[in-house]
């Protein structure tokens, strides 16, 4: 690239990134008056979605979501590197997360992966505008972390017509919202664990689906139990071939892990909980009657958590540079969610830690700080080193496809 | 901190570099060659010294018009990494350093006095980067210089400094009427090798009795400021150094763990060894970026955001090798625990550099005052 194409191509850039943030300021949601739940997996209320809802729409229709998604099917048609802008702007300006993140972020870019021409055109749009839910529906009571012994049933329709699904799936996020799931099932019993299963674009709001709400431990809900009773799936449910479910499950997964591109945009999590705000925190809360910044232990222990959040952003950017990791190529985004999940999970600790005795207030107290959002970040922090995979199965895959060892038995 | 280009500045003769780094070490420095230049009485090769300076790298980053190869420290750390996964022993960690100093410190007609001469490979040189007291903050020096006449009389000690017995030239910090001064020394010390417990990287305490040397060797930019920067600087290329020599211990740690079986399986197949390595793994990633950004921070002259990224890549990569290491030894059992594995080298070399330029508990220390705008606790 000449030097005159470069500048010209990062003016243009910037002044797309002004924009976005011209935008951002003057569209912002005003704050709600009602408790916010911290990120997509913890949407309960009707306002609280109402408000999510909106919120996306809004910026879909601003031409800031899917940028990079082909405008035939609702997308902007535009480059990926417009739409990392907009999500780092979203997350710099702490605006409120995406509520159709599964859709955004997992169903929309295998849909675009694996989809006839008649799904993409059917599904993507409503995605983006969140006119339409997604929850998603692999795991199951006995199927977890061995996702592929999921013994959901899709079977052939008796009418001849579609499929006719049983079975019990469980840790559904946003079930009781979503329109449609992504759902892996098992369509041939015969042929083994992993061919024996397809993928489908299930309807949500049919006869036979029943949509059972679970409560966290934060006392929040948000996932579901969804059992499935004869419950009708029309024909051309299916995403890719029959027997090709594993390969697009995992296809999903690494979207989901943030290890693929292409996920429609927007951040997932709107807790902007990062290690200025935790040293912010520690120099305005007394610890045994000084600054807790003062405290030697635990200014130690921020920095190390300083340099894992730098360590990713750099990260991030040494991602897009191939040559700066020639032996290994997919280690930086294989090991993402991984580093990540785990960096929050410490942070949220350390800030609970840095309370002091103000952690053992909850939420509802008039005394908790900040209505308790670290301990209540902290708790909710293991949804993200449980759910997508746990930390020892993301461990099992970096050992074994990363560094080749062999498989744990 | 938006201060690194996106693209760390790599470009195509980074990746030559790397690669004719990665060719050459991988002749010239097998495992066989370690062995025989442990026990050697001056731990180098000086046929391969040789090659190197040929190939450009004794001056890689010293400019050009001194005879260097102009590259900046993103080159120098892909170089340091090769180095550091072949534990080369080599005189060239102290010249590269010794460089950075006069560059940093010394003004025109000092730099084409002693610059050219350390790009040919011809001097020897290094850094005198402690004294026996052992303390890694610039400004603690106890070394004098006093003016008599129109020489300076130098007094002190310096430890630790790497091909100390064999340097020519010598760069370091002594205290000259109250302030941070720094020297470039052209031999009349006493060198006295030291027993360093890292087999590939000899260094020696030198003597500085009364040693009187000419007003022009204290150079002229270096100050308490300069000395900072150039310690950082140093524990970046260090920290690359590190990396490299965490990597190849992985390496190694994994072709055991895919080799040995105990139990009818292979050891790697147990999470207890394999988990363990896959954190190291990570770790040495992240530490890598740090090296990277740090590299390419003082190569777009963001000095604040490279100091920073230099802390980083410091503390990070001297806790990631040093647990890298300690996995090492643990994961090949008894063996591991002999002269005749090749792990030994390796945790040597960890204890080695995590003693130089400031561990990671002294980094985190400054990083703190950092983060948190103040002075320190
Ligand atoms: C907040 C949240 C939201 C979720 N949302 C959804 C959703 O929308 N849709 C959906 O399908 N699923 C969802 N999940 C489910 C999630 O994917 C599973 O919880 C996860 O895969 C783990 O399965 P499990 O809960 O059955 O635990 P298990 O698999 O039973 O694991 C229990 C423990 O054993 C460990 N373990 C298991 N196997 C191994 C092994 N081979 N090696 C080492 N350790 C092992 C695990 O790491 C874990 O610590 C969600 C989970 C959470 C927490």
């Amino acid at each position: 690239m000449s030097q005159a194409v470069e500048e010209t191509e990062s003016r243009e850039i910037a002044e797309f990134r002004a924009e976005v943030r011209a935008w951002l300021a003057e569209n912002r949601p005003p704050k709600p008056d009602f408790v916010m739940p911290q990120n997509f997996l913890f949407v309960e209320t009707n306002e609280q979605f109402e408000y999510l809802r909106d919120w996306q729409a809004k910026v879909y229709e601003a031409g800031y979501l899917g940028l990079d998604w082909p405008a035939e099917y609702g997308g902007g048609g535009d480059t990926l590197k417009r739409q990392r802008i907009v999500t780092q702007e979203t997350g710099r300006a702490g605006t409120p997360f995406f509520v159709n993140t599964i859709g955004l972020q997992w169903a929309g870019p295998v849909i675009l992966k694996y989809g006839t021409e008649e799904q993409k055109k059917k599904f993507l749009k409503p995605i983006l505008s969140a006119e339409e839910i997604w929850c998603q529906g692999f795991s199951e009571p006995g199927a977890g972390s061995d996702l592929a012994s999921v013994q959901t049933r899709a079977e052939p329709a008796a009418s001849g017509n579609g499929w006719t699904v049983n079975g019990h799936k469980v840790w559904t996020t946003i079930g009781t919202r979503a329109k449609w799931m992504i759902l892996l099932a098992r369509t041939d019993p015969d042929a083994g664990k992993y061919p024996g299963l397809s993928f489908f674009l299930m309807p949500m709001q049919v006869p036979g689906v029943e949509v059972l709400p679970l409560i966290k431990m934060t006392g929040e809900g948000g996932f579901n139990q969804v059992i499935f009773t004869d419950a009708a799936m029309p024909r051309g449910a299916m995403l890719g071939a029959p027997g090709q479910g594993w390969e697009v499950a995992m296809a999903t997964l690494t979207f989901e892990r943030g290890a693929a591109e292409g996920t429609g945009g927007g951040q997932a999590t709107s807790s902007a909980d990062t290690v200025q705000r935790a040293a912010k925190l520690a120099s305005q809360t007394q610890r045994d009657g000084r600054p807790a910044s003062e405290d030697p232990l635990l200014r130690d222990r921020l920095v190390q958590l300083w340099m894992q959040e730098e360590g990713l952003r750099l990260g991030g950017m040494r991602r897009r540079v191939p040559g700066l990791s020639p032996d290994r190529p997919m280690v930086l985004a294989l090991m993402n969610k991984l580093v990540y999940s785990e960096y929050a999970q410490n942070l949220a600790e350390l800030g609970c830690e840095i309370l002091g005795p103000d952690a053992a207030l909850w939420m509802g107290d008039p005394n908790a700080p900040a209505d308790a959002e670290w301990p209540r970040a902290y708790m909710n922090s293991f949804g993200m080193t449980i759910g997508g995979g746990t930390s020892e199965i993301q461990r099992n895959i970096l050992g074994e496809r990363v560094l080749g060892l062999p498989k744990s038995k | 901190m938006a201060d690194v280009p996106g693209d760390f500045g790599f470009s195509d003769d980074h990746e030559i570099l790397r690669d004719g780094a990665r060719r050459f070490l991988e002749e010239r420095c097998p495992i066989e060659e370690i062995r025989r230049l442990a026990d050697d009485p001056v731990g180098h090769d000086p046929g391969v010294w040789k090659e190197m300076a040929e190939l450009g790298w004794a001056g890689l980053t010293i400019p050009e018009a001194h005879g260097g190869a102009g590259l900046g420290n993103l080159h120098q750390a892909l170089l340091l990494e090769e180095m550091g996964r072949r534990l080369l022993p080599s005189p060239y960690l102290g010249g590269a350093l010794a460089a950075l100093a006069i560059e940093r410190a010394g003004d025109a007609a000092q730099q084409a006095r002693w610059l050219p001469g350390i790009a040919s490979g011809d001097t020897l040189a290094s850094l005198g980067w402690l004294e026996p007291e052992g303390s890694w903050e610039p400004s603690d020096v106890k070394a004098t210089a006093r003016r008599e006449g129109d020489t300076w009389v130098l007094s002190g000690t310096k430890a630790h400094v790497p091909c100390g017995a064999d340097a020519a030239l010598v760069v370091a910090p002594f205290v000259a009427d109250g302030e941070i001064a720094l020297f470039a020394i052209a031999g009349g010390f006493q060198a006295e090798a030291e027993v360093s417990i890292d087999p590939t990287r000899r260094t020696a305490r030198l003597q500085f009795d009364g040693l009187a040397v000419p007003d022009d060797t204290r150079l002229s930019g270096g100050d308490l400021a300069t000395w900072r920067t150039i310690l950082l600087q140093s524990a970046a290329w260090l920290a690359a150094e590190m990396v490299g020599a965490a990597e190849a211990t992985l390496g190694l740690t994994r072709d055991y763990a895919i080799d040995r079986k105990q139990f009818e399986r292979q050891i790697g197949s147990f999470q207890a060894v394999k988990h363990p390595l896959v954190d190291d793994m990570i770790g040495i990633e992240l530490a890598r970026n740090h090296v990277y950004g740090a590299a390419a921070a003082f190569d777009a002259g963001e000095t604040e955001a490279a100091e920073t990224g230099a802390r980083m890549a410091k503390a990070m990569a001297s806790d990631v090798l040093a647990r890298a290491v300690r996995h090492g030894v643990q994961f090949h059992g008894g063996y591991g625990f002999t002269l005749d594995c090749d792990m030994h080298f390796y945790f040597k070399r960890a204890l080695f550099c995590r003693a130089m330029l400031g561990d990671a508990v002294h980094h985190r220390r400054h990083l703190a005052a950092t983060l948190f705008g103040d002075t320190g606790a």
